[in-house]
């Protein structure tokens, strides 16, 4: 089980700092910053900058994107914001807006 | 809405968290905590702010009031600091709380016993241990041995044995006349320590009460004894050399 988890209908509204796997299906306004794996779901809304090992994103981000390893947009993703990572996908059905830089 | 939320031990949250569901806190947030449902703060959560949901279960530490619709546990290594606020609140042994704790709302059909049974244990036995047992005995114990004091030794005067029970009535009556002479020497004390008189007029006061009276005299004695010496001066140290010795010796150097 992630280390953390926001869950559907949650609300928050600050920086989430941390060292393990957080997982989003809820609303959170502000930073989220980890050194591990960052999931945002189907349920979720993001409107932050968000800095982790990796990203996954199958609900609505809006915010730049910094990860370590790499970044996946999911069908019926939404990401609108700058990207910085190793390696990227955009599967068939997500939405993206922004910039990627792609460089080591 | 059903799933559980959970702040990771390694996460720190600084700001808000509101909404719906049940939150688990292993790691830290500062800031306020406010669900709708139930919020578990685990030995490991800190929580700087106010938290507030149906039934708070606290093992962890709190910097904030407490606010829960239900119910508030505080576990055994919970540590609160801040108002407590519920209808039903249960401190665990082992737990610490500092703040204003308030027992409101309207607690639940089935949790009014449980409500009823944490005060019993605690508000009954304490007033009933300090209340009936203490104080009636410490009260009736000096009394019954005051008045043991008081019949021995009116009693080896009083000539007539047989008849404990109206000697033991004439015994008060005896005192309280008895107790008025013993005022009068006090005033004539008094008299010669204001006229801050030399030592002649100490000794005279202590051998005039040593032959009256025999039962107050040695209660005033003592009494008497006690200020006086911690009053006096210290006695002067004689040098032993007298002044101007040294300027004498070294004079006659020169």
């Amino acid at each position: 089980m992630a280390g953390t988890v926001i869950g559907e209908g949650l609300v928050v509204e600050g920086d989430i700092t941390g060292d393990e796997e957080i997982v989003i299906n809820g609303t959170l306004r502000g930073r989220l910053t980890t050194s591990d794996a960052v999931t945002v779901g189907g349920t979720a809304v993001v409107g932050a900058d968000i800095t982790g090992a990796s990203l996954s994103v199958a609900g609505q981000v809006i915010g730049d994107v910094t990860a370590s390893e790499r970044v996946d947009i999911q069908a019926g993703g939404k990401l609108v914001g700058d990207i910085k990572a190793a390696r990227f996908t955009i599967a068939d059905g997500a939405s993206f807006k922004g910039n990627v830089d792609m460089e080591d | 809405m059903a799933e559980i939320s959970v702040i990771g031990a390694g996460t720190v949250v600084s700001g808000h968290v509101h909404g719906d569901g049940s939150l688990e806190i292993l790691g830290r947030v500062e800031g306020d905590v406010s669900v709708t449902g139930d919020v578990i703060i685990g030995a490991s959560g800190r929580v700087r702010g106010n938290v507030s949901g149906a039934q708070l279960t606290i093992s962890g530490h709190v910097q904030g009031d407490l606010r829960g619709t239900r119910a508030v546990l505080l576990e055994r290594d919970a540590r609160v600091v801040g108002d407590i606020t519920s209808p039903r609140v249960a401190i665990a042994p082992g737990a610490l709380a500092r703040g204003h704790v308030q027992t409101d709302g309207e607690p639940g059909a089935a949790l009014a016993p449980r409500q009823v049974t944490p005060a019993a244990r605690v508000a009954p036995p304490a007033p009933v241990a300090r209340v009936a047992p203490a104080t009636p005995v410490a009260r009736v114990a000096p009394l019954a041995v005051a008045r043991v004091a008081l019949a021995r030794p009116h009693l080896p005067p009083a000539p007539a044995p047989a008849a404990r029970q109206p000697s033991v009535a004439k015994a008060p009556a005896r005192p309280e006349p008895a107790r008025p002479e013993p005022a009068r020497p006090e005033p004539r004390r008094v008299e010669p320590a204001r006229p801050v008189a030399a030592p002649v007029a100490a000794p005279p006061p202590p051998p005039p009460p040593a032959p009256a009276a025999a039962p107050p005299e040695p209660a005033f004695v003592p009494v008497r004894a006690i200020n006086p010496e911690p009053r006096r001066p210290p006695p002067p140290v004689i040098p032993v050399l007298g002044k101007g010795v040294k300027a004498k010796k070294k004079k006659s150097r020169d």
